[in-house]
């Protein structure tokens, strides 16, 4: 366990160091956003209208450079992983020996997320639910062909496309945006002519993306960014739709990369956006397949690590394609972080504890958009409420939001509960934990699980028990117990479930921001990695507003002459912080 | 945190990068500036941003009529907020005109015209009447119980004098609150000159104390439009001093020096601006290539503006309606109209006293949000015959038209929450079948033929600013804003700071937001070594990026 902590620990303390990472962050991506895109509009003012299907007109008028690929196939002669670069090899390594012993302790991937992070991993939580070990030969070795006689796929087993069509069915009822972005745009087909590669975890809400891409015109190949993530059934149903999929639950390293390097290398085929998670699929072209990699028309990346491969290539002046940050888009962060974790906090504690929320004294160490979400569930539930925080604006909020702002020591004697959302590590230390209270419950809900110093609990004079899946109690010589959760790991990934409405949100937003990049008139997005534009974020927050019956006002004409804004929106400025 | 002067030659390592940041920031400002622009122009709404036409003697006029005209109607100026703005400008007269006991009623000669001397014998100011000096230094010390922030600067710099050297000429609204901060400033080293930024704000008495204790001050209550200019003139001239920092809310003595006085005005070290008005003339002149010196954007500092609409509209907007109709909240059918910062303030005080709060957005993020917060995003054509009250806060204009208020049932209550008069369609009320009522102060029954009476808050204009105060804290925040900004840029390594329109670093932001902990006795926590480490952060902050939503 230390030891696997140690590795999680270097290899994010590694990745997204903030020292380089803001700078091309965000600040850029708007500014840049904001050159490139903006000058544009203001000459081709129908390209901006929230309304995708304004939108999508001018999209029928610029034909895509996808016909250039069609006849520069070239035949790829990739091998297996030993390939790979030293560079890119290490990188994967350290991931995957990251991934590997969580997955086979817990059926949840308890991913690291990063301060502004990207739960894009936990849908692994949800994949769990539905595995079967009946067939140990590997899917490599046996040709399957779908009822239609297509064989271009590699799964475990095609019998299985009916179950996994109704997961996928199941899967369309919480995913209402998809579904409505289908019928509105899918006579506008602002997809056609795109060949998508996608690399991310196959689950059924995955599925509900592909499918709603395939409708709106583009072809989809797909492999699977997790070796253990994938839904077989899921893959199995696709498959019989024609999508070609290579992705099994369990695959190795070296069948990790045979998937990507099939998915990549089909001869009559060649990609030219990406969809991608974690950056692997992305390297794999640029190292791989360079040509190919050059004729891109973007690529869009979800999870924080791949984004930050995206920043450094950028940096080295590699980045030949326009790239698409959705991570950072506000609605997908809000939803991801502030609004998720309002939910998950209780859900997980009560999962775990069975704990009674009212008149417990509890402390949220970190006042961020975590915090600010536990804070306020916990409130609700007549929780007094503690929060310790390093960033004076952030305790300023807590203060005037009604939160005591104290150091964890002035109350670790009194509090029911110490929850840490900072994102830093050794929140809780040993010291803290010698102090707290017999029944005290410990937990995180930031950041991998350096949060709290776990590391310091091994020790002999300790005893530990586990009383359930995911609780452990540490005791105390003096028979003091602390009620430790998910050993540290991030609660909500680990002991409740993600709400399929944050998912849909992601999904929308991928999407939308291959659409907008598929559709952008040449010179509106350069080599470089951009945000979402507000306009598309608006525009997948507009499509999840029908779940609530949320009636938007409109402007009138008058109203956005007052304001200077367009009627269809972008409706704020990019500095705006909601 | 304990030493800013430390904190001042840690950021030199990161000027650079700093000044970058601000540069981006500066074009994303001129790149609104041009919607704004379109705002101006519309001539209907001169009494929304008269402050802001390009050609100057026409906009004093019309600044000066605004001013006139509301401040003869009501004890307190129904001040402008643009979208996500301050409400500096205005804020501070409600409270003037609360606290200006002492009138100058008594004495109806000009100050101009009669010669005052202060204990030591000096002359250089220009007062209502000095001797009112002993009332005015109660008031300040009143204001400095609630300004703890600035004293606790005060002390922490002292011995360091940051503003050693500097000559500050101020205008802003003279009151015990600025008085405060003019006093800081005068403790921190530097020297301060100051003038009125509003012909009816200041407080003579305060005025009278600070001109006592040594500070030039040319001001008092009621001035004529060629005294102001006067009162400028003289602060910024005279022989033997001339000024190197600028401390404005308006714009006006920037303006007037940069007309008048450019020679002196080519030296100052930096301005700082407070309001949008003096702001938006700033990122002007910058985008005419005119501004010659660096200036700083108080305004839109991340602490000041989540107190200026945020924190002070969730409370005023209960205090407004209370002490205007002292409804009960509990059950009744409230509408907000729009989610920025202000509706999602006044929802969460409306929603926190029971009170059923439907809203209505045209941003679907903003209106994501108030689903996820548990309010119901309606149009308001769909409950509005339903709803008790209906709270405006959209910054656009007409969003409840006739149309609506015909509808609206016995009496509802529409009141306005948001910027300047237009967002409630309050001329279309002004027509022969409707009588009018004044129940109260700011208080107006609009009755329809049939009996049907509608309540009209501050008629339209801003309720927050009419009928209630605006907390001392809050505007202890703006002038804690404005102390470290003078601080930044005077003390600024040369390069820093080009000629162009800067937003306080994070670092300042953070540290404004630090000095008011104390009065919540909260307790920071500080990063180990090990941890800021971890982070990749100095342990001091800046904590976030810059991009950071908050």
């Amino acid at each position: 366990m230390a030891e696997e902590r140690d590795q999680t620990g270097a290899s994010w303390g590694d990745l997204p160091q903030p020292d380089e990472y803001p700078e091309p962050h965000l600040e850029d991506g708007a500014v840049l956003n904001g050159e490139a895109k903006e000058k544009p509009t203001k000459h081709e003012p129908v390209k901006c209208k929230l309304n995708l299907l304004q939108m999508l007109k001018a999209t029928e008028s610029w034909s895509p450079p996808q016909s250039r690929d069609r006849y520069g196939a070239e035949k790829s002669e990739v091998g297996t992983g030993e390939l790979v670069p030293e560079a890119l090899k290490t990188g994967m390594q350290i991931q995957f020996t990251e991934q590997k012993p969580k997955f086979n302790k817990h059926s949840a991937n308890t991913s690291c997320r990063s301060p502004a992070g990207s739960i894009s991993q936990s849908i692994d939580s949800y994949s769990s639910v539905c595995s079967e070990s009946e067939d140990e030969s590997s899917p490599r070795d046996k040709p399957q062909k779908t009822s239609k006689g297509l064989s271009d796929f590699c799964i475990k087993n095609i019998k299985q496309a009916e179950f996994g069509r109704r997961e996928i069915e199941a899967a369309q009822q919480e995913m209402p945006a998809l579904m409505v972005l289908r019928k509105r745009a899918c006579g506008e087909k602002p997809l056609a002519g795109a060949k998508v590669m996608g690399c991310t975890h196959v689950t059924s809400q995955t599925a509900v993306l592909i499918e709603t891409l395939s409708v709106l015109g583009a072809q989809c190949r797909w492999a699977a960014c997790n070796i253990f993530s994938t839904q077989n059934t899921v893959a199995a149903a696709l498959a019989e739709r024609g999508t070609s999929v290579f992705a099994w639950r369990g695959e190795s390293e070296e069948d990790f990369w045979w998937c990507i390097d099939r998915c990549v290398g089909a001869e009559t085929w060649q990609p030219n956006m990406i969809l991608d998670d974690g950056g692997d699929l992305t390297h794999w072209i640029y190292k791989k397949h360079p040509d190919l990699f050059k004729k891109i028309i973007g690529i869009v990346e979800e999870s924080v690590t791949g984004i930050y491969r995206l920043y450094q290539l950028s940096k080295a002046g590699k980045l030949c394609v326009p790239a698409m940050n959705v991570n950072d888009s506000v609605t997908k962060q809000k939803f991801e972080n502030l609004y998720c974790c309002k939910e998950s906090i209780l859900d997980g504690l009560k999962r775990t504890t069975d704990i009674m929320f009212g008149g417990k004294q509890v402390v949220v160490c970190g006042y961020g958009e975590v915090g600010k979400g536990c804070c306020a569930a916990l409130k609700a539930l007549s929780a007094v409420v503690y929060v310790t925080e390093v960033d004076p604006i952030c305790a300023v909020q807590a203060c005037m939001d009604g939160f005591r702002v104290i150091q964890l020591r002035e109350v670790v004697r009194q509090a029911d509960m110490v929850i840490t959302c900072t994102g830093n590590k050794n929140v809780v230390e040993r010291e803290h934990l010698d102090r707290m209270k017999s029944g005290c419950i410990v937990c995180n809900m930031g950041h991998c699980s350096t949060e709290i110093d776990l590391l310091s609990l091994r020790t002999a004079e300790l005893r530990w028990e586990r009383v359930k899946p995911k609780v452990d109690h540490v005791i105390w010589p003096d028979g003091k117990r602390i009620v430790l959760l998910a050993e540290g790991r991030l609660l909500n990934l680990s002991c409740s479930t993600v709400p399929l409405f944050v998912i849909s949100v992601t999904a929308t937003t991928q999407a939308l921001a291959l659409i907008e990049l598929y559709s952008a008139p040449e010179g509106r997005y350069k080599q470089d990695v951009y945000l979402l534009p507000k306009k598309m974020d608006e525009y997948v927050a507009s499509l999840h507003l029908q779940t609530f019956d949320a009636h938007l006002t409109e402007l009138t004409d008058e109203q956005t002459k007052y304001l200077g804004i367009s009627k269809h929106g972008p409706f704020k400025s990019n500095y705006y912080k909601y | 945190m304990s030493d800013p002067a430390g904190e001042v030659k840690l950021e030199v390592k990161q000027a650079s990068k700093e000044v970058k940041e601000s540069e981006n920031v500066a074009e994303k400002y001129s790149a609104m500036t041009v919607s704004k622009n379109s705002e101006m122009n519309m001539g209907e709404l001169s009494s929304a941003f008269s402050a802001v036409p390009t050609h100057k003697p026409v906009k004093k006029q019309i600044q000066f009529v605004e001013d006139k005209q509301e401040f003869s109607r009501f004890p307190t100026k129904a001040g402008r907020r643009s979208l996500s703005r301050s409400i500096s400008q205005s804020s501070t007269d409600s409270y003037s005109s609360a606290a200006s006991y002492t009138d100058s009623s008594d004495d109806e000669s000009s100050p101009r015209d009669k010669t005052q001397v202060n204990s030591k014998g000096s002359s250089d100011f220009c007062v209502k009447n000095i001797k009112q000096a002993e009332f005015g230094r109660r008031e300040i010390e009143i204001a400095e119980q609630d300004m703890s922030a600035l004293i606790s600067l005060r002390k922490r710099a002292q011995s360091e004098k940051p503003l050693a050297g500097a000559k500050i000429v101020g205008c802003t609204h003279i009151t015990a609150q600025t008085a405060v901060l003019i006093e800081t400033l005068v403790a921190l080293g530097a020297q301060c000159r100051w003038t009125a930024c509003n012909i009816y704000s200041t407080q003579n008495e305060v005025a009278a104390a600070l001109s006592e204790t040594g500070v030039a001050v040319f001001a008092w209550k009621g001035e004529s439009e060629d005294d102001f200019w006067w009162c400028i003139d003289r602060c910024v001239n005279n022989e033997g001093w001339q000024p190197n920092m600028i401390l404005d809310d308006g714009g006006d003595l920037t303006h007037w020096m940069y007309k008048k006085y450019p020679n002196v005005f080519k030296k100052i070290r930096g301005i700082v601006e407070e309001s949008v008005t003096g702001v938006h003339r700033l990122y002007q002149l910058s985008k005419a290539g005119k501004l010659c010196v660096p200036a700083m954007n108080v305004n839109d500092s991340v602490t000041k503006q989540k107190f200026d609409n945020l924190y002070c509209c969730r409370e005023s907007i209960l205090d407004g309606l209370k002490r205007t109709t002292d409804v009960m909240f509990g059950g009744k059918q409230m509408v907000v109209c729009g989610y920025g910062e202000v509706g999602k303030g006044c929802c969460a005080a409306l929603k926190a006293l029971g009170a059923v709060v439907s809203i209505t957005e045209i941003d679907p993020i903003c209106a994501l949000q108030a689903c996820m917060d548990g309010f119901r995003v309606v149009k308001l054509n769909e409950v509005i015959r339903q709803v008790d009250v209906i709270i405006t806060c959209t910054g656009n204009k007409n969003v409840v038209t006739r149309d609506q208020l015909d509808r609206m049932k016995n009496g509802s209550i529409v009141c306005n929450m948001g910027h300047s008069n237009t967002e409630i369609d309050v001329a279309s009320l002004r027509t022969p079948e409707l009588t009018w009522e004044r129940v109260r102060s700011q208080v107006d029954h609009v009755i329809w033929p049939d009996g049907k009476r509608v309540i009209l808050l501050a008629e339209g204009r801003l309720l927050n600013l009419s009928c209630s105060t605006v907390p001392t804290f809050v505007l202890s925040i703006t002038a804690t804003t404005q102390a470290l900004a003078l601080i930044e840029l005077y003390n600024a390594p040369e390069g820093r700071y080009k000629q162009d329109v800067y937003l306080l670093p994070k670092k300042m932001d953070e540290y404004v937001a630090s000095l008011h902990l104390t009065t919540f006795d909260a307790h920071l926590t500080e990063l180990s070594d090990e941890q800021a480490k971890y982070l990749g952060l100095n342990k001091n902050g800046p904590f976030k990026p810059n991009y950071y939503r908050y």
